[in-house]
């Protein structure tokens, strides 16, 4: 039971700092859904950053994994120009653009990891993989032992705490400032952020940033967490799963967060009915499928009812009155 | 030499196919009120963009207060004392009053001696006290979604004071106000221009500028006509310069020669997306031959109603009969072959296929039977028959025929060609809403003698609109709907435009 | 000045009405073949020798040598037996996205078709005649079930097809997963068993010109479902409905299309081609399917579609021209050494130059403007010269 607490928190985690992202970008008037190729090439910057420090730190310092974090953010930013020019300067259609910065990311770090890896390893044998190991775990003292709720303190990954410290400082970001007041009106109405002396083009094109900075993040979180690795893996379709998770929070951040949870805990506690089934591994493929199935379910109920930004999809038109 | 605080010298602008603004040069004195008329396409919103920087001036310069200026943006307007107020207002729907005010300028505090954070205390209190001061009574903790057209005016008049503009410019104000609140604006801009403040106001209603202007320029097609001193000008010839001839001011209606009753309306409700009810339990009738217009300000039902008796929006409650037959739950193609006609207000978003050419815009009412489609295969030497008649008997102006793109032609020939369209299907009841907003005054004069043609042809026609003139000019009866519910049904003669006004304002039987 | 109206010329070119349909994508190919020999040269290879290797591996160009029994005409046959179910897929999404909606689950709806075919008929010892229709149906039924559900997700739920398809991507993905691994399992492959001869959609071992090649079925499929796809989109009430829904589903509604249904129908229809090309991939040339791996084809598409202008002939040239890339990556990672994933990368840019294929219409609509109005500004320029009223195409103003 402890168990499904703390790795559906560790999966959480991530996929709300992603969902974050995503409400950056549409709340700026960007649709979003690029996130999974963010994601992705921001796991292969800090993978790549990680696997160059490893041999001169030390293959089980911790101290790498912030580092891959930091480039990590930095990769998915520097990425998310291309959906940021694409949508803004170009003005493509949104939803193409996203799909677009998906399938490059997926070409681009497949062909680059085995490009890299080639050079790195010498020789003729290629992978496409870039090792990792695992993060550390550590247990908050006191809090821990708390009955029942504690266990979302004991065996933390560190990032966890990295990411909330970060969601704090984005919700400040986007309520209490200049910045975020005129985000959010630029995904509502342009015309009067234009009118009111902003610049709209280049408000979007940072939240867009801010959000490939913040989905990278995930990114290198889940090589570190599940799969201990990077390589074509990584692309398992939970950037779709954040921006799901956005629009059932209506687009607000602390309802999202509460989304992003409940995704872990049915996750975690689908795997974990799996085991005490004491079904074969086949099973748990099985119960792979339930965030998924989950997010199709819910989007029946929610769909309907939630409002994205006015002016989100659209590219802004100064000309038009 | 004159105190001039603004000038524009020799401004010429164009845009992709057209010339907005050729040579034109303006002065305009301090604390006066001082008029731009012209009609539709004129270019006096393009010549007051570019005061407020919005747009750079192709040629030309700007002085105020005799010093050359360049404004890049309208930050560079606004730290020039420039204000203005648009047509279309720029709000944010879910933000509040003080929100929507001091977006761009906010005022800030330090949260713990060191975070940046928006002070919306003391903006709140900022803007209390300025509107009081100012006689614009507003509440700074409001959400502009809940506020009617006339407050959220204010609000973009606020919006200038606070940035403490001297230069006020007003684009169209009256054309959303009933007209109680425009005798109210009015006042406000006396006031105003009392307390030292220049005003530039962009309309094409003479009777306005003949109350408070005190000068005029005329602008026709680009061109900078006249400037007249508002006091010694006649409202005709006013309205000659502004058209470029002899304006013909009395419609030639005929007398009335009402039929059976086409349209039946009882204890209609529509509800909007949130569940709430914009048309409630509203009840009228239209018989042929005789032009029902519905009067209101905007956003009290009207074009909820249109849409739900054609069909675009689902019926909460009540019915609606053409001719007898209930068409309550009639689907839209359905009811367009019962015979209702329907000209939308969003020409350009409902109304046609910009991506698609004439021809297969004039023929949307026909496309999937004879002879246009045999067995589900298109004709399109019909089509081309069809498309080309149109054009000549309604003079549809396209470049090439019927491939020319919609998106490529002007405005006023996009509504010939929907009005086009919609009249050929001969219909029991033809429903216009806003037909001429934005055009000129020779489409305008053309699309109101086609209403009166298709009236005396014995057509129901249920006509919506927010120009209060054209109402009168037009309607033979008026319905004012006013939060969903028409408040006064009567004969157009019995009623006078005060009066319409104030039950457009919610003034019931008196 | 020659520059200036040589400039004018490539920019009426882009922009024209005509023209622009290949213009722009040919505009969008050469860019990305830049890019793709800058990429080569900073990896110090040779960019000719890269294309060359492209096209000999696609069976266009002769090779140094073959291997037994194999001859150009087996690289060429290859080709095609990829090249049908690219046509198909890319076909797919076309149609979806004329209407309005992005199929983005192609991939998903072809291994769900592929699995149940297989399994299905594949298995059953059906013979070749009643067995080859019969795996077609079931391709054209399982997918086009899955695309009305998508669709009518959409039109009763307002989901977007986007996430909905992706969902369902990875819902197949696992679901047929777990159920070749507990069922159809080959032990040593570790995939699904392969399919009877006389199921599968390829004729192997065809002897051509003294050549051992594999004719697959599916080409015929394409072919026919170009012209299909194109005669319902050009000539029918339908298409023509399909096209007002994806243009402005405001102004289709008010027209009195049903706009509801024929979202539906639009991603069945996409969905049945999705399951063709399923069928034709899965139990034609590579006759077997990996538990969880989908095949990029489906994402493949999408760039092809985009490339050939979302039209079906424009689609036959894009998926021949992508397909060159994905089949020869195999013999030209061997010959030059690059990792053959630079393929999808060329793909990926290719894609990526599509996309922005609107901007660059835009850029050159904008110069002729201005070219346009400089010409008339040095026209009025001339003394006592009356200049001429606009002509119609005018913006509404105020």
């Amino acid at each position: 039971m402890e168990k499904v607490f703390i790795d559906g928190l560790s999966f959480a985690a991530p996929l709300f700092i992603m969902a974050m992202g995503g409400i950056y970008s549409e709340k700026s008037g960007v649709t979003n859904l690029a996130v999974e190729g963010f994601q992705g090439f921001g796991a292969f910057i800090g993978a790549l950053t990680a696997v160059l420090l490893m041999p001169s730190m030390g293959d089980g310092s911790q101290a790498v994994i912030y580092i891959a974090m930091l480039a990590a953010c930095v990769g998915g930013g520097v990425y998310a120009c291309i959906h940021g020019l694409l949508c803004v300067k170009f003005r493509a259609n949104q939803v193409i653009s996203g799909v677009v910065v998906n399938i490059l990311a997926v070409a681009l770090t497949t062909f680059l990891t085995s490009a890299i890896n080639k050079v790195l390893m010498g020789g003729s044998q290629s992978s496409n993989k870039f090792i990792l190991g695992v993060s550390d775990r550590f247990t908050v003292p006191g809090l821990s032992r708390i009955p029942v709720v504690g266990a979302l303190f004991r065996d933390m990954y560190p990032f966890e705490i990295v990411i909330l410290a970060i969601a704090v400082i984005a919700w400040y970001l986007m309520y209490k400032t200049r910045f975020g007041m005129r985000l959010r009106a630029c995904g509502e109405n342009p015309q009067a952020v234009d009118a009111a002396g902003g610049n709209v083009a280049r408000t979007r094109f940072i939240a867009v940033m801010i959000s490939g900075a913040l989905s990278g993040i995930g990114g290198i979180c889940y090589a570190y967490s599940i799969s201990a690795n990077f390589s074509p893996n990584i692309y398992m379709g939970y950037g779709y799963l954040a921006i799901a998770a956005m629009i059932f929070g209506n687009w607000n951040i602390p309802s999202t967060a509460a989304v992003c949870l409940f995704f872990g805990l049915a996750k975690s506690g689908g795997y974990q009915l799996c085991l005490s089934m004491g079904l074969s591994s086949n099973y748990s493929d099985l119960f792979m499928m339930l965030p998924y199935i989950l997010t199709l379910l819910l989007l029946t109920f929610f769909s309907k009812k939630n409002h994205p930004p006015k002016a989100a999809g659209e590219a802004y038109d100064a000309g038009k009155r | 030499m004159e105190d001039y605080i603004v000038e524009m010298r020799n401004i010429t602008k164009r845009f992709p196919g057209i010339v907005a603004n050729d040579d034109v040069s303006i002065q305009v004195k301090r604390g006066e009120v001082y008029a731009l008329l012209g009609e539709n396409g004129a270019g006096k919103s393009t010549l007051m963009s570019i005061l407020f920087g919005m747009y750079q001036p192709d040629m030309g310069e700007i002085r105020i207060e005799g010093q050359p200026v360049r404004f890049r943006s309208s930050n560079d307007a606004t730290a020039h004392s420039i204000g203005m107020v648009h047509q279309h207002f720029k709000l944010v729907d879910n933000y509040t009053v003080a929100e929507n005010i001091v977006l761009g300028v906010e005022p800030m505090k330090k949260l713990a001696g060191f975070l940046p954070c928006v002070d919306l205390k003391t903006a709140n209190r900022q803007i209390a006290e300025l509107s009081k001061s100012y006689g614009l009574e507003v509440n700074p903790t409001d959400k502009i979604e809940d506020l009617p057209v006339s407050v959220r005016q204010r609000v973009e008049i606020l919006k200038m004071l606070y940035r403490k503009a001297e230069i006020l410019i007003f684009d169209e104000p009256t054309a959303v106000l009933t007209p109680q609140e425009i005798e109210f604006l009015l006042k406000i801009i006396d006031g105003l221009r009392k307390s030292g403040k220049t005003i530039i106001l962009i309309t094409h209603k003479i009777e306005e500028i003949k109350k408070i202007a005190d000068r005029c320029a005329i602008l026709y097609r680009g061109r900078l006509v006249d400037v007249l001193d508002v006091r010694n000008t006649t409202t005709q010839a006013m309205a000659n310069l502004m058209v470029g001839r002899e304006v013909d001011f009395n419609p030639h209606k005929n007398p009335a020669a009402f039929r059976d009753t086409v349209l039946e309306v009882k204890n209609l409700t529509v509800r909007n997306a949130s569940k709430f009810e914009v048309v409630k339990n509203v009840s009228f009738r239209v018989r042929g031959g005789e032009i029902f217009a519905i009067a209101g300000v905007a956003g009290n039902g009207q074009v909820e109603l249109a849409d739900a008796i054609a069909g675009m929006t689902h019926i909460a409650g009540g019915e609606v009969k053409l001719c007898g037959q209930n068409i309550t739950d009639l689907p839209i193609r359905e009811r367009t072959e019962a015979g209702i006609a329907y000209i939308p207000e969003d020409r350009q978003g409902t109304g046609v296929f910009l991506d698609f050419n004439l021809g297969d815009n004039l023929a949307l009412r026909k496309y999937y039977r004879e002879p246009f489609a045999r067995k589900g295969i298109l004709q399109f030497h019909q089509f081309e028959t069809y498309a080309n008649d149109l054009i000549d008997r309604y003079d549809i102006r396209c470049g090439q025929g019927r491939k020319t793109s919609l998106r490529s032609m002007s405005g006023g020939n996009q509504q010939k060609a929907i009005i086009a369209r919609e009249i050929e299907e001969h219909a029991k009841l033809v429903i216009f809403v806003q037909p001429t907003r934005g055009l000129d005054i020779g489409a305008i004069e053309n699309i109101h003698r086609q209403i009166l043609a298709e009236r005396d042809r014995g057509t129901a026609i249920l006509l919506v609109s927010l120009e209060l003139d054209e109402i009168m000019e037009l309607a033979d009866t008026i319905g004012v709907i006013y939060n969903g519910q028409l408040l006064k049904v009567a004969d157009a003669s019995t009623l006078t435009s005060h009066d319409v006004g104030r039950y457009m304002m919610g003034v019931k039987e008196a | 000045m020659r520059k200036t109206q040589e400039n004018h010329r490539f920019a009426a070119l882009l922009d024209s009405e005509k023209w622009s349909g290949i213009s722009i994508p040919i505009l969008s190919l050469v860019l990305s073949l830049i890019t793709a020999s800058v990429m080569l040269l900073i990896l110090g290879k040779n960019p000719l020798t890269a294309f060359l290797s492209f096209l000999q591996g696609s069976g266009f160009v002769p090779k140094a040598s073959y291997g037994g029994g194999a001859g150009m005409l087996t690289d060429f046959f290859t080709f095609l037996n990829v090249l049908a179910p690219m046509m198909l897929a890319s076909l797919g999404f076309i149609v979806a996205f004329r209407a309005g909606l992005f199929n983005i689950g192609i991939s998903g709806q072809m291994m769900a078709s592929g699995f149940l075919a297989t399994a299905i008929i594949g298995y059953s010892g059906m013979n070749a005649w009643a067995a080859k229709p019969l795996v077609i149906l079931v391709g054209l039924v399982a997918g086009g079930l899955l695309g009305a559900f998508v669709g009518f997700l959409k039109y009763r739920f307002n989901i977007h097809e986007v996430v909905s398809t992706i969902m369902l991507n990875y819902i197949i993905s696992y679901l047929t997963g777990f159920f070749i691994n507990a069922r159809f399992a080959d032990p040593l492959t570790r995939s699904m068993k392969i399919c009877s001869n006389e199921a599968r959609l390829t004729w192997t071992n065809v002897q051509i010109a003294g050549m051992k090649c594999s004719v697959p079925l599916g080409i015929l499929l394409a072919a026919a479902a170009v012209v299909v796809v194109k005669f319902i989109f050009d000539k029918t009430v339908f298409g023509f409905e399909l096209r007002a829904v994806g243009r402005n589903p405001l102004c289709a509604k008010y027209t009195g299309i049903k706009v509801g249904r024929r979202i539906v129908v639009a991603l069945m229809l996409s969905g049945m081609l999705a399951g063709l090309a399923g069928v034709t991939y899965y139990c034609g040339y590579y006759n077997t399917i990996v538990p969880k791996a989908l095949s990029s084809m489906g994402y493949d598409a999408i760039a092809v579609a985009l490339l050939g202008n979302s039209t079906p002939i424009g689609c036959i040239f894009a998926s021949v021209l992508i397909t060159i890339f994905q089949n020869g990556s195999n013999y030209m990672s061997s010959t030059l050494g690059v990792a053959k994933e630079i393929a999808s990368l060329i793909t990926g840019i290719l894609l990526l130059f599509s996309s922005c294929g609107g901007y660059f219409r835009y850029l050159a609509h904008r110069k002729l403007e201005a070219a346009r109005d400089a010409a008339d500004a040095a026209a009025k320029a001339e003394p006592q010269r009356e200049p001429a009223v606009p002509a119609s195409g005018m913006k509404e103003d105020k």
